[in-house]
C-alpha cells in the first residue's frame, strides 16, 4: 500500500449557490497514468467541480485536493497541473507567445519551455501574431500550450475537442495516449461521447451535482452503449 | 513577488493598451493647455499664480483620471478576456497578484503623471509664448509639477486597480472613476474644506496647487493619498481573496 496521496481526491464536495446544491457530496479518486472522462449535461457541475479543485472557486463542503493538497497550497502549481477551461481566455492583441511568457514568467518556469510548447502544439509560425488573428483551434492548441508550459503530472480538460478539426482531434488524442502512458494524468470533460469512447479508460458522469456513474470504458462496447447509458442515467436521474 | 511582478509589468508592454492612453493623453493634454492659453483673456494668464493655477488644473485633471483608468483595465481586462484563469492558476496566492499588479501599475501611473505634466508644462509653455505671455513659472515650479503629477499619478492608478478589482466588471468601473474624478470632485468644488481632502484635490496638492479646495502642505497630500490607497487596496485584496472566479 503505497503512502502517495492520489493525483486528485475529491470527498463528499458540495458546492452551493444560494440554497441550490450543484454539486452535492462528491467523491471520486484518480491515479497516475489514467485518462479520465468527466461527462454530464450542461449544468450538471462539471465546471464547477474542475474550478473548485483547481482554487477558481471555493466549496461549501467536503474537499478538492491535488497529490494531498488543496491546488492554492502546491509548491509549484503549474509545474503539477496544468488546465484548459476555457478556449477564448486570451487578450485579443497579445501574441501567443507574449502569452506564454506572461505565464511562464509568473511561474518561474525556463523561458526556453514558451517555444518548446509552441512547437509541441505546432503554433510556431502563428506564435508571433495576437490571438485575434487565431481561428478556434488555433486557440484550444495555445490553451494546451499554456497547459503544458510547467510539464505537469496533471491535465485537467475543459471542453477541449470543440473547435478541433479532425487532424486537430486526432492529434489530442494521440498526444494524451503518450501522456498517460508517459505517467501523466488526464482529467477531460467533454460532450463528444464517441471522442470520449476513443481516449478515455474510464468514465464518470455526473447530472445535478452527483456522481451517477464510475466505470471503467470498458464497460462500454464501441457500438453507441456508453450514449445509451448516459442518456439513460441523466434522464432517470431528473425523473 | 519578483516573478509576478515580472509578469505584471510584461502584461502592460504587450498589448497596445498603455501606448494609446499615453497617445490620447498627449493629445489631449496639449488641446486641452492650448484652449486655456489661448482662450482665456490675457488678465488670467499674467501672473505666477495664474499660470501655475492653469498649468497644474489641466495636468493633474487629466493624469489623474488616465492614471485611474490604466490601473482599473489592468484587472477589469483580465477579468473580461478571461486571461484572469490562467493569471489565478499560474498564482492561485491572489494576494501576490494584487500587490504585484499594485506596483506595475503604480510605475505604469507615475509614467502617466509624467507624461500629463511634460506636455502640459512643455505645450503650455509655447502657446503662452506664442501670445507674447512672458512665462512666470520657476524651475522648483516645474519640478513640483512633474514630480508631484508623477506620485500622484502613481498613487491614483492603484486606487484605479482597486476600484477595478472591487467591481470587476469593466464599464462600471470606468464610469466610476469618470463620475468621481470628473463630476462628483468637480461639484465639491463649492465646499471647499470638503474638496481638498479628495483624491483629485490631493494629487494637485502635491503638485503644487495653491487655491483654497487644495491643501497648501504638498507632505500632508502625499500621506492622505498614500492612506487612500492603502485602505482600498487592502479591500481589494480581502474582496479577491474570497471570491469564485467563474
Amino acid at each position: 500500500m503505497s503512502d502517495t496521496p492520489p493525483v486528485v481526491a475529491v470527498e463528499g464536495l458540495t458546492k452551493r449557490y444560494g440554497g441550490q446544491a450543484v454539486v452535492d457530496d462528491l467523491t471520486f479518486t484518480l491515479d497516475r497514468g489514467q485518462i479520465t472522462g468527466f461527462l454530464g449535461p450542461n449544468g450538471a457541475g462539471k465546471s464547477t467541480t474542475l474550478r473548485i479543485l483547481l482554487g477558481l472557486a471555493s466549496p461549501s463542503g467536503g474537499t478538492a485536493h491535488v497529490l494531498g493538497l488543496p491546488f492554492a497550497e502546491l509548491a509549484d502549481p503549474a509545474g503539477t497541473v496544468g488546465a484548459v477551461l476555457e478556449s477564448g481566455d486570451f487578450h485579443p492583441a497579445r501574441s501567443g507567445r507574449d502569452h506564454l511568457r506572461v505565464l511562464a514568467l509568473a511561474a518561474g518556469i525556463d523561458p526556453v519551455r514558451v517555444d518548446e510548447a509552441l512547437e509541441t502544439v505546432e503554433l510556431t509560425g502563428m506564435g508571433r501574431r495576437p490571438v485575434r488573428t487565431y481561428s478556434l483551434g488555433m486557440r484550444q492548441r495555445l490553451g494546451l500550450a499554456a497547459a503544458l508550459l510547467g510539464d505537469p503530472r496533471l491535465l485537467v480538460l475543459d471542453e477541449p475537442i470543440n473547435g478541433l478539426d479532425p487532424a486537430g482531434v486526432h492529434w489530442l488524442r494521440a498526444f494524451l495516449r503518450t501522456y498517460a502512458d508517459e505517467g501523466g494524468t488526464v482529467l477531460v470533460s467533454s460532450h463528444v461521447l464517441a471522442e470520449v469512447t476513443q481516449t478515455v479508460d474510464r468514465v464518470l458522469i455526473i447530472n445535478r451535482g452527483r456522481l451517477v456513474t464510475d466505470q471503467p470504458i470498458g464497460d462500454f462496447a464501441q457500438d453507441g452503449s456508453l450514449e445509451n447509458t448516459y442518456l439513460a442515467l441523466t434522464t432517470a436521474a431528473t425523473a | 513577488m519578483r516573478r509576478q511582478l515580472r509578469s505584471e509589468l510584461t502584461k502592460l508592454t504587450t498589448t497596445p493598451t498603455l501606448a494609446v492612453v499615453l497617445v490620447a493623453l498627449v493629445g489631449l493634454a496639449a488641446l486641452a493647455v492650448t484652449l486655456h492659453a489661448v482662450g482665456l483673456s490675457t488678465s488670467r494668464l499674467a501672473t505666477r499664480p495664474d499660470q501655475r493655477g492653469i498649468f497644474i488644473d489641466v495636468a493633474i485633471n487629466l493624469g489623474a483620471l488616465f492614471a485611474a483608468l490604466l490601473g482599473a483595465l489592468s484587472i477589469t481586462a483580465e477579468i473580461r478576456s478571461g486571461t484572469i484563469r490562467p493569471t489565478f492558476l499560474a498564482t492561485p496566492r491572489r494576494g501576490t497578484v494584487i500587490r504585484a499588479k499594485a506596483l506595475s501599475v503604480f510605475a505604469a501611473g507615475v509614467l502617466v503623471g509624467l507624461v500629463a505634466t511634460g506636455t502640459v508644462a512643455g505645450v503650455g509653455w509655447v502657446a503662452l509664448d506664442l501670445r507674447g505671455l512672458t512665462i512666470r513659472l520657476t524651475a522648483s515650479d516645474y519640478a513640483q509639477l512633474l514630480a508631484g503629477g508623477a506620485l500622484g499619478g502613481g498613487l491614483l492608478a492603484v486606487v484605479g486597480l482597486a476600484i477595478g478589482t472591487v467591481l470587476r466588471a469593466q464599464v462600471p468601473s470606468l464610469v466610476t472613476l469618470f463620475a468621481w474624478l470628473l463630476f462628483v470632485e468637480n461639484l465639491l468644488m463649492d465646499l471647499p474644506k470638503v474638496h481638498r481632502f479628495v483624491p483629485g484635490a490631493l494629487a494637485q496638492a502635491l503638485a503644487g496647487a495653491n487655491r483654497d479646495g487644495a491643501l497648501h502642505t504638498p507632505g500632508l497630500a502625499a500621506a492622505l493619498l498614500a492612506a487612500y490607497t492603502v485602505v482600498t487596496l487592502a479591500a481589494a485584496t480581502a474582496a479577491t481573496s474570497r471570491r469564485d472566479v467563474a
